[in-house]
């Protein structure tokens, strides 16, 4: 069915053309090292941070130093505990410090009761608004036991000190047993270099897609002279379609090689899963291109329009500009998903990354199957029996 | 007027990109709306939290869910979906999970409370689902210890939850909304340089082609005319996308818009508008080859949209990158949004960091359109020079 001639002449064919060398190869490495770039720092940026906060040093907080005790100890450099960066100053260099964004808010007592000052809502104004709610409530649980013991022991003799003590130790016993059960893999930037996988396997399609233009008498002169030479149609665009495959497997494993060992991108334990998905990606991406050579009736930079605005979308829907997007369309437009095959390669990568279970990795590989073959199908039939008697 | 009616011809063609790149800002804008709600006062933060309870009806349980309802978004759940509650954790639409064990309120009555089994994002949210959580249990079980009545210890417990704190605020901003906008016109930076660099290079590239250019050598009208015609058509279209994706803003962000901060956020974006599209008309200058230009595009249009935060926030960016970014228009342009959110007063001194962004904005502009000249003469030299030797060969 192949001939090597033919193959040789495709390969080199494409590998001749610098804007699909671009787009193949160096493009995705490029906007991989950007992602790495952005997203280096993201999830470090999100987990619990020291925050700087500043107390009131005035008299109501000599008089009441269970919240200096408290912070003192939640403020201590290098601590494990350590939550905030305590500056004790006076309201005036307070009120500038929070007005430079030097502290997050600042604690005052006003009649022994504490007040919080902010300049913004945020997560770290919730923190410091919860500590200091804990140190009022645990303030108020130890003032009520005392109470009650006291007045349990009314008749016998009362050791308020030994009271007290009892107490203090029955509030700082660690009560809490939680067990974290979550998964170690929850890094969910990954989801952004897989969907560069998926745009490269889709842009595999510009290949093909050029190569069908080549074969089609409406769209070159090398379509032309094709159509009128002795050679099957079908031979020859068989070994275009071959040569587009193998160029486009290498650009892929490039990118492959590029972000798991410059980048360190996790792809999960499971090679050959991984490979499988990658030829069935690349291959969904051929046959998209195809179909799109096919389809439109139009000059070969619209059809590239047309490819790179159909991948460009696929990606952005399965979270290439922000992952809320994938899981917003997975879960309130789950079918658009399951027609994106860029969603469905991000996805599949997903699956072999996070989950233990190939359930979802099957599906997705049935489904890019499933659209590969369809695609593939209405291009053979609209390319079938093509006879121009005049052009 | 050819000239301008050719250039609305060779746009018409390449609109779908136009489209496209306006409904990618548009689908962004809209997977950020999450309330429309002025807010001046504080709210604390509430994380998502999912409860899986197997423990229904169960006293300690109740409570507590009523203690989470309150601090908490808390969602319900028996039947525990862990394919579903998995891609919720992983994509933050919950930040949370706490698994009540069968019969957890007997056994806790009993002295005997047994371990929760809690899955996390490990995130601000997460940490602080996790403190609301300890402090419920820790408090439940004092009380527990002292009081072993229920309803006792409960009502004790509600006194002590009740233990509240006074809070101020200082800024008058609805922060919410102005995120949004911020939010928002950062990721139109994106939209406005891929529109603009895409479609004026490509045009501009169509006019430089040898033939147009030959034909309009021996054509009647001047360069002068023609370059002023070309420059209208720009500008038109150039503005007609800033009006475009700021009237996108009066309807994706809300009344935010209308204050003094909408008028610089529009300003900004105007700025940015100006400068992306001298920056295309140095590439459509200086690359011969209009397949390239798409190439040449999606590197500055993403670069500049990575690099500078208009994806990722600024603050979230390492140091490192933001240093580079310091070299790119946008990187002041995403700057003025950032500062716009925390901007409380107009007065001269608190614009000043504003006006300075807007000149350097202008400064690159000028540069690139010096650059442009630089090379369309340098340009204009060689060809004449190679039409000449052409000519005598």
């Amino acid at each position: 069915m192949i001939k090597m001639h033919h193959f040789n002449y495709a390969l080199k064919m494409l590998l001749k053309d610098k804007m699909l060398i671009f787009w193949t190869f160096a493009f995705p490495i490029i906007l991989g090292t950007f992602f790495n770039l952005a997203f280096s720092n993201i999830e470090n940026s999100e987990k619990l941070k020291v925050i700087p906060i500043a107390l009131v040093q005035d008299e109501e907080l000599k008089t009441n130093p269970i919240f200096k005790t408290a912070f003192d100890a939640l403020s201590m450099p290098d601590s494990e505990h350590q939550l905030f960066q305590t500056h004790y100053t006076t309201e005036k260099k307070a009120k500038e410090l929070l007005a430079e964004g030097e502290i997050i808010g600042y604690l005052q007592l006003k009649n022994q009761t504490p007040s919080l000052t902010f300049n913004t809502n945020g997560i770290n104004e919730t923190i410091f608004q919860f500590v200091t709610e804990e140190i009022t409530q645990k303030s108020h649980v130890i003032h009520q036991l005392i109470e009650k013991e006291m007045s349990k022991q009314q008749t016998l003799d009362i050791n308020p000190e030994q009271i007290y003590e009892d107490v203090l130790a029955l509030v700082n016993e660690e009560q809490v047993m939680l067990t974290d059960i979550s998964s170690e893999h929850l890094s969910y930037t990954q989801i952004e270099f897989y969907t560069l996988i998926a745009m490269t396997c889709l842009y595999g399609g510009t290949l093909s897609m050029i190569a069908v233009n080549r074969i089609l008498a409406n769209m070159s002169a090398q379509g032309k002279r094709t159509a009128i030479s002795p050679t099957k149609k079908q031979t020859l665009l068989l070994s275009h379609l071959l040569a587009c495959y193998l160029v486009q497997l290498l650009g892929l494993a490039l990118l492959f090689l590029y972000t798991r060992f410059v980048l360190n991108v996790d792809y999960g334990n499971h090679i050959g899963f991984i490979l499988l998905l990658a030829l069935i990606g690349s291959f969904c991406g051929l046959s998209l291109g195809m179909a799109v050579g096919v389809l439109f009736k139009t000059t070969e930079n619209v059809k590239i329009g047309i490819l790179i605005s159909v991948t460009m979308l696929g990606c952005f829907l399965s979270g290439m500009m922000g992952i809320t997007m994938k899981y917003l369309v997975d879960t309130r437009l789950p079918l658009l998903n399951q027609l994106n095959p860029a969603s469905m390669i991000t996805d599949g990568f997903y699956s072999l990354y996070y989950y233990e279970t190939f359930e979802r990795y099957w599906a997705n590989i049935f489904h890019l199957l499933l659209v590969s073959i369809v695609l593939i199908g209405v291009s053979i039939f609209c390319l079938r029996r093509q006879k121009y008697d005049c052009i | 007027m050819i000239v301008f009616k050719t250039y609305w011809k060779i746009l018409k063609k390449n609109l779908p990109l136009v489209i496209l790149y306006t409904v990618l800002l548009i689908g962004f804008a809209a997977s950020n709306i999450k309330t429309n709600e002025k807010n001046l006062n504080f709210v604390a933060n509430k994380p998502d939290v999912l409860l899986i309870n197997d423990d229904e009806g169960g006293e300690i349980t109740d409570h507590l869910i009523g203690y989470l309802k309150e601090h908490t978004e808390l969602s319900l759940s028996t039947v525990p979906e862990e394919d579903q509650i998995n891609d919720a954790l992983f994509y933050r639409d919950i930040n949370y999970v706490i698994y009540i064990p069968k019969n957890y309120s007997h056994d806790f009555l009993e002295r005997n409370a047994p371990e929760i089994k809690v899955k996390s994002t490990g995130d601000y949210q997460a940490s602080l689902a996790e403190m609301i959580l300890s402090r419920y249990l820790n408090l439940a079980t004092i009380y527990q210890k002292t009081a072993p009545d229920p309803l006792e210890f409960m009502r004790a417990l509600d006194q002590t939850l009740a233990q509240t704190v006074e809070i101020q605020m200082t800024s008058p901003l609805d922060v919410n909304q102005l995120t949004k906008a911020t939010s928002y016109y950062n990721f139109a930076s994106y939209s406005i340089l891929a529109c603009l660099i895409f479609i004026v290079s490509l045009i501009l590239n169509h006019f430089n082609q040898q033939n147009v250019r030959k034909r309009r050598l021996i054509s009647q009208m001047s360069d002068k005319k023609h370059n002023r015609f070309l420059l209208l058509a720009n500008s038109l279209y150039a503005l007609t996308i800033w009006f475009v994706y700021v009237a996108l803003s009066f309807l994706l962000v809300g009344d935010i818009m209308f204050s003094p901060h909408g008028v610089i956020y529009i300003i900004n974006a105007l700025m940015l508008t100006l400068c992306a599209t001298s920056i295309a008309f140095f590439i459509g200058t200086l690359v011969k080859n209009p397949n390239a230009i798409s190439g040449i595009v999606n590197v500055i249009a993403l670069g500049s949209s990575f690099l500078c935060g208009a994806f990722v926030p600024m603050e979230w960016l390492p140091e490192s990158v933001l240093t580079i970014a310091h070299a790119i228009p946008t990187f002041y342009y995403i700057k003025t949004n950032e500062m716009l959110k925390t901007l409380e007063s107009f007065h001269l001194d608190a614009l000043k960091p504003f006006l300075m962004n807007q000149l350097i904005l202008l400064g690159f502009t000028v540069l690139f359109m010096i650059f442009t000249q630089i090379v369309s003469k340098r340009d204009k030299k060689n060809w004449i020079i190679h039409l000449i030797i052409g000519t005598f060969q």
